[in-house]
């Protein structure tokens, strides 16, 4: 493992110094230069108290879907949430970068290094035709629900499924473009990228099933898997890291993904995303982390309804495949799926949102077969109020699912846990 | 002494035509209601008269739009633009009245814009794209902006013949204007416009 983290980081600095000097301007004026100035620092961060009932969380190796968990009896307690340094020098007035360290509470506390890119955007056309570049750690805009240089979430603490999991699983090294454009009265924006490093994308969607929580993987950390069962202890390592490069050779099999939202003359704008890691099923390290073939579709809608009222939807669904085929399925084939709708609506320093959500797996590899399928729901309603810098939040969320994976640990297969959460969360 | 009240009374009926009177333009639309924002501007045929810029023009950002969304300022104005904003704007223009780039410049932090030319000017910003918001830099006193009923008012217009001038910033015609003349005498005026759904307010940003 240590061999492979080191590969991604000796490999990781020649392209993103090429990525560099290709985006940096010839003309690099000195009065645009600020790099210490107050308007490049933010801090934020929370503090929270958790009400919880329920299975054990993942982060403590359970098969529980939150951040926190409990042994079944209702557990109350205090907890640091997320702190975020975000800084933010400006080399050029079109070239800037984005550093963002992190320290995540609660269970498995842990700190990082959570973004790093730089990011070009040169005026746009007389036409109206924009073009804006990324090049480092980041996420792909696939999250309708997450704003802001610190990724946080906007109206509720605890994301959906489907953002959860690109939080956890989709951290890739990335090169992207966007091109915006103007069609008239509608607007037209098309993002694509290469990226490296995302080759265990799936392992604990497939492992663990969807999961709702607002810890998000930090650079090179790792992250424990439940219980495995028979068929993958001493084949699969007990953890993984999502951001690692299986494959010889940093970017000797890059993956993509690419981005097309439209917002036609109306007050509603929709995404298409398509992400493939091209990860080689097969690859394998000394660790026994293994490479994840994985790809998915995410459908985006967001809705403007008056009144600062506001519809968010997604659907994702997608494939992935790890091991060697064996009587003509690999190990693992893991079809995965959820769909979630928010409503917002302000009412002047308050906020509420509400948000239904439906998520499930279909498994049908020759080891992981359907024996192994999940289904579930979950529901969140959140209340907001800003003071200030100053924003109080209160959630509270119901997950109920079912999956076979819990017998691994004498658990019922079924299991619904409901979670009351009281954030005070500040920016500076 | 009646050769000299004839020419009193000459010189009254000459000067007249041109003492100021009310002028009250209406604004509808295709279906009869109140037009807003509409902003109507009165060249006299004898010439206009430019106004001198006086006070402090601004357009501000803050809460990620542009404060005033329309504005109409003097030739020769200057404007400046505060940025009330956590997150930084780079706000531009591509009008032929005035091209110009502010870029980025953070919260508390201000600049400023000297406008020259009349005509409107299209105000974006190219960080985000939802931001829009227009200047009418005139190079006539008598413009107005219509209010919620749809009128704008000349209290003090040449009683002339001239031209008016109605611009909207969704006016559905060529170049984005409507003209009529108005003849001497005239007390009031209307327009009956097609207007474009505005754009949603929307950003396109991720």
């Amino acid at each position: 493992m240590a061999c492979a983290v080191r590969r991604l980081r000796i490999g990781s600095a020649l392209p993103l110094g090429c990525a560099l000097a290709a985006l940096c301007p010839a003309s690099a004026a000195a009065s645009d230069l600020r790099l210490f100035t107050p308007d490049t620092l933010e801090v934020a961060g929370d503090l929270r108290l958790v009400a919880v009932n329920g299975e054990k969380s993942w982060l403590d190796r359970g098969f529980g879907k939150l951040r926190s968990g409990s042994d079944g009896d209702l557990r109350v307690h205090p907890e640091l949430g997320n702190v975020d340094l975000v800084w933010q020098p400006q080399f050029t007035w079109s070239l800037s970068a984005t550093i963002v360290g992190s320290l995540q509470g609660g269970e498995r506390t842990q700190a990082g290094l959570s973004q790093a890119y730089l990011s070009l955007k040169p005026m746009r056309s007389a036409s109206g035709t924009a073009f804006s570049a990324r090049a480092g750690l980041m996420w792909p805009p696939v999250s309708l629900e997450h704003e802001g240089a610190d990724w946080h979430v906007a109206d509720s603490i605890t994301p959906s499924a489907i953002n959860s999991w690109i939080g956890e699983e989709v951290r890739p090294v990335a090169a992207e473009g966007t091109v915006a454009a103007n069609l008239g009265a509608s607007k037209l924006r098309a993002t694509a990228a290469l990226f490296a490093a995302n080759d265990t994308a799936g392992t604990l969607l497939t492992f663990r099933g969807w999961a709702l929580h607002d810890r998000t993987t930090l650079a090179f950390n790792r992250w424990p898997l439940p219980p495995l069962g028979e068929e993958f202890t001493g084949v699969q390592a007990p953890f993984t890291h999502p951001l690692i490069d299986l494959h010889p050779g940093f970017a000797h099999r890059p993956g993509f993904y690419a981005k097309l939202a439209f917002q036609p003359p109306a007050p509603v704008r929709i995404e298409l995303f398509r992400y493939d890691n091209r990860a080689n099923p097969e690859d394998v390290t000394n660790h026994l982390e293994w490479g994840w073939n994985t790809q998915f579709d995410n459908l985006g809608i967001v809705a403007n309804l008056g009144g600062g009222a506001e519809l968010k939807a997604q659907a994702l669904q997608g494939r992935t495949r790890m091991g060697f085929v064996e009587e003509g399925r690999r190990w693992v084939d893991n079809r995965f799926r959820s769909a979630f709708v928010l409503l917002s609506k302000p009412f002047g320093p308050f906020g509420i949102a509400v948000r239904g959500e439906a998520f499930g797996t279909r498994n049908r590899g020759s080891w992981w077969d359907d024996e192994y399928d999940e289904h579930g729901w979950s529901a969140m309603v959140a209340a907001k109020r800003r003071f200030g810098p100053v924003t109080g939040l209160l959630e509270l969320l119901h997950v109920s699912s079912e999956s076979p994976a819990r017998e691994h640990i004498g658990e019922a297969p079924s299991q619904r846990q409901t979670q009351l959460q009281a954030e005070m969360r500040m920016r500076w | 002494m009646v050769r000299g009240l004839l020419a009193f009374a000459a010189g009254l009926a000459l000067a007249a035509p041109v003492a100021a009177a009310s002028l009250t333009v209406r604004v509808v639309d295709s279906s009869g209601k109140p037009v807003r924002d509409a902003v109507v501007t009165l060249y006299p045929a004898s010439g206009a008269r430019p106004l001198k810029p006086s006070g402090r023009y601004t357009v501000s950002q803050q809460n990620l739009q542009f404060h005033p969304f329309l504005s109409i300022v003097p030739v020769g104005a200057d404007v400046s633009f505060p940025n009330f904003d956590n997150t930084k704007h780079h706000v531009y223009s591509f009008s032929a009245a005035k091209r110009f780039e502010l870029k980025l410049f953070a919260k508390d932090q201000s600049r400023t814009v000297h406008f020259d030319k009349p005509g409107v000017v299209a105000l974006g910003c190219n960080i985000h794209d939802q931001m829009s918001a227009f200047i009418v830099v005139t190079d006539s006193q008598w413009t107005a902006r219509t209010n919620g009923q749809g009128v704008a008012s000349f209290s003090d217009a040449p009683n002339a013949p001239g031209r008016l001038v109605l611009w909207h910033p969704y006016l559905r015609t060529p170049g984005g204007t409507m003209q009529q003349q108005v003849a001497s005498g005239q007390r009031s005026a209307g327009f009956k416009v097609r207007l474009r759904p505005p754009p949603p307010a929307m950003s396109m940003d991720y």
